[in-house]
């Protein structure tokens, strides 16, 4: 059996292994007593291995080269899987690219803040809450909630650190906050630093030069004479009149950006700028996830006060009465702007390396022709500024609504955003007119379709998904009827179909309710699988749930004056998304002619008529109609950007790949 | 060589044993082949505190404040739970004294109430209870050591499954070496948890001191003071105390079991409660209550907030933490099997050990190829969370079979002897925390567990009770190969 005698082991056996164990059960204890009786003496050959041998038999064997070997290797290919798991492990996360944080996963919305603010401070916060989650919208921007004088709705703010008692107390914000967080939604806060009220008590200490007051607005000597004001330069607010006011108990002219009632702060004061990073911190710690920099170009002026130069030349001064009447190079974008913001976000920074709490800041800046200017708030290669600066570009769809504008409005944005960086995109906010209004029911889903499938956060603004319209000027009466011009989207949701839309049990609102409320709100659309809000809850759910439309490439394929076409794909991902929006009349694309090697028959996954979603169309005649966009899934064969074709038409904020095998990206690819 | 160390600690035991004269005889002579008396009381004290303290503490200490709704209620539920895990444990000071076999409640059931019910503890345990727990505990370090590196999005599940069966297939191949390393492995990372246990309530204790007791003023505002309320927080801190019966299941290779396991009961509990105390504390003092309930890892937002820049060692201890807790889990897991198989109640060869190394390695290769299949499927913790009250039924009867035994085992050596209050405290005790998770959520999956429970009869009546033959010859000779090839054999019963 053996070839070799384990050192004579043989000699050394005796009676002693013949052993006994009680624990063992009885029936082999007596097989192995028996075994034992097999070998009672020293002259026996050696005993054959059996079932429960004791140690003295195993070693006779056990050093056999057909057990030693695979017990070896057996030994060693454990440890070297452990080291290759590990290994592995490790190799996986060096690759991983970075995940996506919450502005980025989630669409943002923008709430009027006195749309369910006003009720979620008070009550049924839960089930405004769950309306949230419902859409599948994380990020929820509440403007400005500051105490102030309302005359432009929070933004005159009398104290940084006071919620407004229309809102309620700061336990109410706590409350809020937590009740968000509670359901992993994010808020999102206005920050007004370029102006305070003028009821402000900064603004109190410093008409009277009390100490660091005295310099935390832009003064300047002016001649007052009979009630008569000569400003000390041509600047002039945002309304067209002179940036400069007397003030009597000063004796000096202050300048605002915006209403007479709006000093600005002087940034230019190092006391200042602590004072706002104090009140950064302030709402920091409350546990506040971001802020959305209100107005950020008009922080610094010039401190030379020359006069701004004028866009005609040959027009006289004193005629100059609109604030497009000037270049102002001195009172907007000043240097040491960014110097500011980054103070900020090292500021957000510091608050941001507890797990799970990422604190953004959003840039509000609209620099009409001059887009290089608003990607600087991105920040450079080395230090990072805002997270993204909103992309108003979009809104100007209002008047150009058709397909060859959309490419373009958003190739300004792609072209123009540095490498690295997450757009945005918004259409419809609080200062303009509602989507509805200029798109209308034929237009409002393709529109939402668009925000939803570009790549990016898509911002949209509260009461966009059910398509809520303007509100009609010479219905009802608001509490400030001299700013109803600006009221018009301001109008409050449109929960239901009770009194007041569901919106508040009073029998007046801040802004009254839209007229046609019992037609058009969540309730009713809730249950109607082609409304709007149905439309927009699929194209979220989408997103959130197919990695391609979330951070893959995108790809411009095609656009003509009726429909514009991108592609969404990812690499080793099985399937990409050809996104066809028509912004004009119906129409049949052959996009089968247009790139060969196209799929010939695609799958609609999602089309803004419910009735198409789950058919099949050929890409020789992709029919649309007029206001229909639709999301087509294929199977891809090759991507569009390893295409040289298309090197310049595609886009991606972070490279990344798919390997469906183990479920994980990597961004060496 | 090897015989002559051996014959040392032979030396060693028996004078330990001069005094312990029925627990080790040691003539087990030079072919002796038997699991060795190595679990000093230092390895005692940290194979307890080591698995008691795992994550918990550090992730979620949230459960218990959710149901308190306050500071000083809650930080009172740490203090009660504390204490009554004391008291159970004293109940299994007295039980492991008095049958001094490893294996934990398996053995005392089986004392106390024959075969039947220790042979069904011994089918949930080894196949779900143990194993799952094990599992669960990889997964966890393998998230923790995962986590700093996706700072914004959970990890991919593909590399925790990863790390975590690397981790275990390590724990697996220490503990089939060597018992010494196995317990060291478990000081040292005992050591470490204890050691960031103690920075967390330095700080916190240096923020006390400088005033930020605003959390503490008002410390009852806001109570629950519904009874529900209460016994939910208790249920759920006591979870944190789970694994105080640890070192029962190891008896036999405690050194000096009658002076070491009541001693190492008493100084670690007492140990943990303290930490868990003073851990919560200093939370307190860098967080609100509500920041606390919503914080996704509690003690890395506390490291942030007080330990800057050195904030990264927080992550870095809670994953030793959890894997000295895996560790833990492994070494006793094995031990449980090893006894159960050595009654004829598993397949045999799980109660062999291996002639060179002396540890259990087929019961430790078993529990380890069991836990690593959990550690697969997408959710195993729903599961588990099923079972929960699976534990403390076995807790339960445990004490019961102590209180049995006080009558029908009158003359037992008992050299420690609890007050019969408090096991029928603990007893008491056992029984609403069987039913609270029923009755706060009843659901089927709790009647499918029972019915998976009761299922062991099935295995039970042919293999164990009747013993077929034709199961025999399969296993007969897989087990003869098995044993040449693991080099393992029968544990030789020292008693005799």
């Amino acid at each position: 059996m053996t070839k070799e005698d384990v050192n004579g082991t043989v000699v050394e056996l005796s009676g002693e292994t013949c052993y006994d164990n009680n624990a063992i059960e009885e029936r082999e204890t007596a097989e192995a007593g028996g075994a034992c009786q097999a070998v009672p003496g020293p002259e026996i050959e050696k005993p054959a291995p059996y079932a429960g041998m004791p140690k003295e038999v195993l070693l006779l064997y056990s050093g056999q080269a057909r057990y030693r070997l695979p017990r070896e290797i057996i030994f060693w290919l454990a440890i070297v899987t452990s080291l290759m798991l590990a290994g592995a492990t490790v190799a996986i996360i060096v690759v991983s690219p970075k995940c996506l944080n919450w502005w980025q996963s989630s669409p943002f919305t923008s709430s009027g803040k006195h749309n369910f603010l006003s009720l979620c401070f008070s009550s049924g916060i839960q089930t405004k809450l769950s309306y949230f989650e419902y859409l599948n919208v994380k990020s929820i921007s509440i403007g400005s909630i500051y105490k102030s004088s309302s005359n432009d709705f929070g933004y005159e703010v009398e104290d940084f650190r006071e919620v407004d008692e229309v809102f309620g107390t700061m336990e109410d914000f706590e409350n809020l906050l937590a009740a968000m967080h509670d359901k992993g939604l994010k808020l999102v806060m206005d920050f007004i630093p370029n102006h305070t009220s003028d009821k402000h008590v900064w603004f109190q200490m410093s008409r009277n030069r009390t100490g660091k007051f005295t310099e935390y607005y832009v003064w300047h000597d002016c001649h007052h004479y009979n009630g008569s004001t000569t400003p000390p330069n041509n600047w002039l607010t945002v309304y067209g009149d002179s940036a400069w006011d007397y003030d009597a108990i000063r004796g000096q002219c202050y300048y605002h950006q915006f209403g007479k009632g709006q000093p600005d702060l002087n940034y230019h004061s190092y006391h200042v700028q602590e004072e706002m990073i104090e009140v950064l911190k302030f709402w920091l710690q409350k546990g506040v996830d971001g802020f959305r920099v209100d107005a950020v170009k008009f922080l610094l002026e010039a401190d030379h006060f020359r006069d701004e130069p004028q866009v005609d030349v040959m027009q006289r001064p004193e005629n100059i009465s609109s604030y497009s009447e000037l270049h102002h190079d001195y009172t907007t974008t000043q240097l040491g702007l960014h110097d500011i913001l980054h103070n900020w976000r090292n500021v957000l920074d510091e608050y941001s390396r507890e797990p799970g709490k990422y604190r953004s800041m959003f840039t509000d800046s609209f620099d009409d022709n001059k887009i290089a200017t608003t990607m600087l708030y991105y920040g450079s290669s080395r230090i990072k500024e805002a997270d993204f600066p909103f992309n108003f570009y979009l809104t100007r769809l209002k008047n150009q609504l058709y397909s060859r504008n959309v490419f373009e409005l958003v190739d300004l944005w792609m072209a123009n955003m540095p490498q690295g960086h997450w757009p945005n995109w918004m259409v419809g906010n609080q200062n303009v007119y509602r989507v509805m209004s200029w798109a209308g029911q034929d237009y409002i889903n393709v529109i939402n379709m668009l925000l939803l499938t570009l790549p990016g956060t898509p911002a949209t603004y509260y009461g966009e998904e059910i398509g809520m319209d303007n509100i009609n000027l010479n219905s009802g009466n608001a509490e400030d009827p001299g700013k109803l011009v600006s009221n018009l989207a301001r109008s409050p949701m449109q929960w239901s179909s009770d009194d007041n839309a569901g919106f508040s049990k009073s029998n007046r609102t801040w802004v009254p309710v839209h007229s046609e409320y019992r037609s058009v709100n969540v309730q009713m659309q809730k249950n109607d699988s082609g409304s709007t809000l149905a439309v927009f809850r699929a194209l979220a759910l989408l997103r959130e749930k197919e990695l391609p439309l979330h951070r893959g490439w995108m790809c411009y394929v095609y656009n003509d004056s009726n429909v514009f076409a991108y592609a969404r794909e990812l690499d080793g991902f099985k399937r990409a998304y050809l996104i066809i929006l028509n912004f004009g009349q119906g129409t049949s694309t052959d996009l089968q002619s247009k790139i060969p090697g196209l799929p010939k028959m695609m799958h609609i996954r999602l089309s803004t008529r419910a009735e198409n979603n789950g058919q099949m169309v050929k890409t020789s005649a992709i029919g649309t109609a007029r206001g229909e966009g639709l999301v087509l899934e294929y199977h891809p064969e090759w991507l569009f950007h390893r295409l040289n074709r298309y090197e310049k038409q595609c886009f991606i904020s972070d490279r990344a790949c798919y390997l469906s095998m183990l479920d994980i990206l990597y961004k060496t690819c | 060589m090897e015989n002559n160390e051996r014959r040392k600690e032979y030396d060693q035991q028996d004078r330990h044993c001069d005094r312990n004269q029925d627990m080790c005889s040691s003539t087990d002579g030079v072919n002796g082949t038997a699991l060795q008396r190595k679990v000093s009381l230092i390895s005692g004290i940290c194979m307890i505190v080591g698995t008691m303290i795992g994550s918990g503490i550090f992730i979620s200490p949230k459960a218990v404040l959710f149901h308190t709704g306050a500071v000083g209620p809650c930080i009172g539920v740490w203090v009660l739970c504390g204490i009554v895990s004391t008291l159970g444990a004293l109940c299994y000071a007295e039980l492991g004294t008095m049958i001094t076999k490893s294996g934990g409640e398996y053995s005392y059931l089986l004392e106390a109430f024959g075969p039947v019910p220790a042979f069904l503890y011994a089918w949930t345990s080894v196949v779900v209870l143990k194993p799952a727990c094990c599992a669960i505990i990889s997964l966890s370090f393998a998230e923790y050591s995962a986590a700093p590196f996706y700072p914004s999005c959970e990890p991919p599940i593909f590399i925790i499954k990863c790390l975590a069966i690397a981790a275990f297939f390590l724990l697996v191949i220490i503990n089939s070496l060597s018992v010494k390393m196995a317990s060291n492995v478990q000081i040292l990372f005992t050591g470490a948890k204890l050691l960031i246990v103690v920075i967390i309530a330095i700080a916190g204790g240096i923020l006390l001191a400088k005033g930020n007791t605003q959390n503490f003023s008002n410390a009852f505002h806001g109570s629950k003071t519904s009874l529900g309320a209460f016994s939910l927080a208790c249920y759920n801190g006591l979870w944190a105390y789970d694994g105080w019966n640890q070192l029962n299941y190891i008896t036999e290779e405690l050194k000096n079991p009658y002076r070491n396991l009541p001693l190492a009961i008493i100084i670690g509990i007492p140990l943990v409660t303290v930490s868990y105390v003073l851990v919560n504390i200093a939370y307190f003092t860098v967080m609100t209550p509500v920041e606390l309930l919503q914080s996704p890892a509690v003690a890395m937002t506390f490291g942030d907030r007080v330990l800057h820049p050195l904030s990264w060692i927080v992550p870095v201890f809670v994953s030793f933490s959890t894997f000295g807790a895996a560790n833990g889990c492994c070494f006793a897991a094995g031990r449980l099997i090893l006894v159960s198989g050595r009654e004829g109640h598993m397949i045999k060869i799980l109660s062999y050990i291996n002639v060179k190394r002396l540890t259990p390695s087929p019961a430790i290769i078993f529990n380890g190829v069991i836990s690593i299949i959990y550690m697969m499927p997408a959710d195993i913790e729903t599961l588990i969370n099923y079972f929960s009250f699976a534990v403390w039924l076995s807790y339960g009867a445990t004490v019961l079979s102590l209180i049995v035994m006080r009558f029908t085992r009158k003359d037992m050596k008992r050299p420690v002897q609890v007050p019969i209050i408090i096991p029928i405290v603990v007893l008491l005790m056992s029984i609403y925390l069987v039913f609270a998770p029923i009755i706060d959520e009843p659901s089927w999956e709790y009647l499918y567990c029972m019915i998976f429970i009761m299922s062991g009869l099935i295995l039970y009546v042919p293999f164990v009770y009747y013993s077929f033959s034709w199961a025999q010859r399969i296993i007969k000779p897989l087990t003869l190969h098995l044993q040449l090839l693991m080099e393992i054999v029968p544990v030789e019963n020292k008693e005799e």
